[in-house]
């Protein structure tokens, strides 16, 4: 009994200020939902990226491209190649015994924003996604034909967000980043061969051609296209090699070639994460100080509802309710408000990563998974609920150093 | 209710840091079941001692026994139990919890106390129906007049059944009906065997027959 009088009194007092409540609670998630977006977009980065560098440990370029953007440009088709370089360099590696396996890569045309990259039949195979849906009579395992060259096979999200369906035909626009500037390759058509199971990559949002009708759709332009695709030319090279000595041996002979560089992309990625942690803590660091800021508008919050209060403690504590029982109220407040507070946060937080999902995933080449919990978060809410009741602690502090009976004896 | 005050004296610090006697040297003794009335000006001490009796307020001298019990030695916390479960208080105004109904008020301080009996909601109807606030017992304090107010406070010293009753100008603020509500409620209360203190300018509250009138003026019983 004692403690529903206490639960109602309490519920009274957030009801009866629900103003000042709500702003609390509100700011409390909101500092959260930043939190959350942190951790997980981060999350998501990080996963995405070392997923990538264990297909491909090595990746040729063109000369001038720096580590990051070789890395960036080929595993998430989110920043433009730097150039082009001949197929000979191909050839090369494909005879190399520490290579497994070499795959060609050109970053061609774009399909309102999604870019479409030319690769081959051998790329299809290796990465082995496994298809959600084949135009009839399509072998997949052939799906890049030497007869019909003008066939895409899309991820599972780009096909989603156009609504394409296996056998629709589709014109890319000229640009590899597919500004509404773009010129519409209308001379010539895809027809959609086949989409992707979806592998929570960053394949996912990616359109792929054949290298082939990459080089065919150029070979009409006329000079100084904007693109870096040229006949027979190569935006980069893909590289399985035997194991990570190759793979080093490698780097460093292709970087000192005339027209091309290479990159070990597990140690650029190595290095973009670590950035990524950096900008994690800096994020956090910046989450937190908001946190902190809004804990204290709560205390303040608490502060004032004592005050205003006074009046109602001293005619409790004539009633001969105990200071204990009417510091646990205001304990039990300060508690509702925080707990109240993270736990909107954290849902709000994951609703809205899953809400902007589409815009995160394409903008940043991830697959962001919008419920998973991520090591800053949980952080976050235990140093929340600690914070939480040590502003409880001290609201109770503030109840005990009152003179409640100098209310009554004002009355 | 045996009820001794032994030479219970109360000073406070004025605004300009001076200290201002408020009680000097108060005795008396009162006997289980006797009303005594509290005489003197605005400011005399009347609210002070009462709070000093219920063990609100401790004195800077003296000693409140109740009952062969010292109040102003028990610590704190068995001075709340002492107060939740043997004292009864009526202020001129403010006597109700904002966050409980009308019926609440009656039995909250019994429930924070975790001293109530079975069938306590029955007897709080029946009582809240005796001070003539029948129909209101979900009602909320807000929505009460300040009469109606003074009436659950003294429908909760009646369910309390408190053996010692402090009423601090209960009728001030009241109109006539009100007023001999709660005037009738106490007297039931004295029948009962409560012994009762109060403060009242209300010459109605003459109609409760006191014992002994201390006057804190002149510092002694009348």
């Amino acid at each position: 009994m004692k403690s529903g009088f206490i639960l109602k009194a309490v519920m009274h007092n957030l009801k009866h200020r629900k103003g000042a409540f709500l702003i609390s609670v509100f700011a409390i998630a909101c500092a959260f939902t930043f939190l959350s977006a942190v951790g997980s977009v981060t999350f998501g980065l990080a996963a995405s990226a070392v997923n990538s560098a264990l297909k491909f440990p090595l990746i040729v370029g063109p000369e001038g491209s720096s580590d990051t953007q070789l890395v960036m440009s080929t595993i998430f088709a989110v920043d433009k190649p730097a150039g082009k370089f001949k197929w000979d360099i191909l050839e090369e590696l494909k005879k190399d015994k520490r290579v497994v396996k070499a795959f060609p890569l050109c970053r061609a045309d774009s399909l309102k924003g999604v870019p479409m990259i030319g690769v081959n039949n051998d790329f299809l195979n290796y990465v082995n996604m496994g298809y959600l849906d084949v135009k009839e009579g399509i072998d997949t395992e052939n799906i890049f034909s030497e007869t019909d060259v003008f066939r895409a096979v899309f991820g599972y999200k780009a096909a989603e967000m156009f609504g394409m369906k296996a056998g629709t035909v589709f014109t890319g626009s000229h640009g590899a980043v597919g500004d509404e500037s773009a010129r519409a390759h209308d001379e010539e058509a895809y027809t959609v061969a086949a989409i992707l199971n979806p592998i929570n990559g960053p394949e996912d949002f990616l359109i792929y051609v054949s290298t082939k009708s990459v080089w065919q759709i150029h070979e009409a332009e006329t000079e100084n296209l904007p693109m870096d695709v040229k006949t027979n030319e190569l935006s980069a090279v893909l590289v399985k090699t035997v194991n990570p000595v190759a793979t080093s041996q490698l780097e460093g002979e292709y970087s000192s070639r005339d027209g091309c560089t290479a990159v070990d992309t597990g140690k650029t990625i190595r290095r973009v994460v670590q950035y990524m942690n950096k900008a994690e803590n800096i994020a956090g660091l910046f989450s937190y100080g908001t946190l902190l800021i809004v804990l204290v508008m709560v205390f303040v919050t608490i502060l004032m509802s004592i005050n205003e209060r006074k009046k109602e403690m001293a005619l409790m504590r004539t009633l001969g309710i105990s200071r204990r029982s009417i510091s646990l109220m205001v304990m039990i407040e300060t508690m509702i408000i925080t707990i109240m507070g993270v736990a909107l946060g954290v849902v709000v937080g994951h609703f809205v990563l899953l809400y902007f999902k589409p815009l995160i995933d394409m903008n940043l080449g991830i697959n962001l998974e919008p419920f998973i919990f991520t090591s800053i978060e949980v952080q976050g809410i235990f140093l929340t609920l600690i914070a939480g009741q040590l502003l409880a602690l001290l609201g109770m502090l503030r109840i005990y150093r009152m003179n409640l009976i100098e209310e009554v004896a004002r009355d | 209710m045996n009820i001794e005050v032994k030479g219970v004296s109360k000073s406070f610090e004025s605004p300009d840091g001076s200290r201002v006697d408020v009680l000097k040297n108060v005795g008396f003794s009162l006997e289980k079941g006797a009303v005594l009335k509290l005489n003197g000006a605005s400011g005399s001490g009347k609210s002070t001692l009462l709070n000093i009796i219920s063990g609100l307020l401790l004195p800077d001298n003296g000693s409140v026994t109740i009952n062969g019990t010292e109040v102003n030695s028990l610590k704190e916390s068995r001075r709340d139990n002492f107060r939740a479960e043997n004292v009864g208080y009526i202020f001129q105004t403010f006597n109700l919890l904002s966050p409980f109904n009308v019926m609440e008020n009656v039995y909250a301080p019994s429930a924070f106390a975790g001293i109530l009996k079975p069938g306590f909601k029955e007897k709080a109807i029946s009582i809240l129906q005796d001070v003539g606030l029948k129909g209101h017992e979900k009602s909320m304090p807000f929505h009460l007049s300040v009469g109606q107010r003074q009436r659950v406070a003294v429908a909760r010293v009646l369910f309390t059944e408190y053996p010692l009753i402090l009423a601090d100008e209960p009728t001030a603020s009241l109109d006539r009906v009100s007023s001999e509500t709660v005037l009738n409620s106490l007297l039931k209360c004295r029948d009962n065997g409560s012994t009762i203190i109060f403060a009242s300018h209300d010459p109605l509250f003459d109609g409760l027959n006191p014992d002994m009138i201390f006057d804190l003026e002149k510092g002694g019983l009348l």
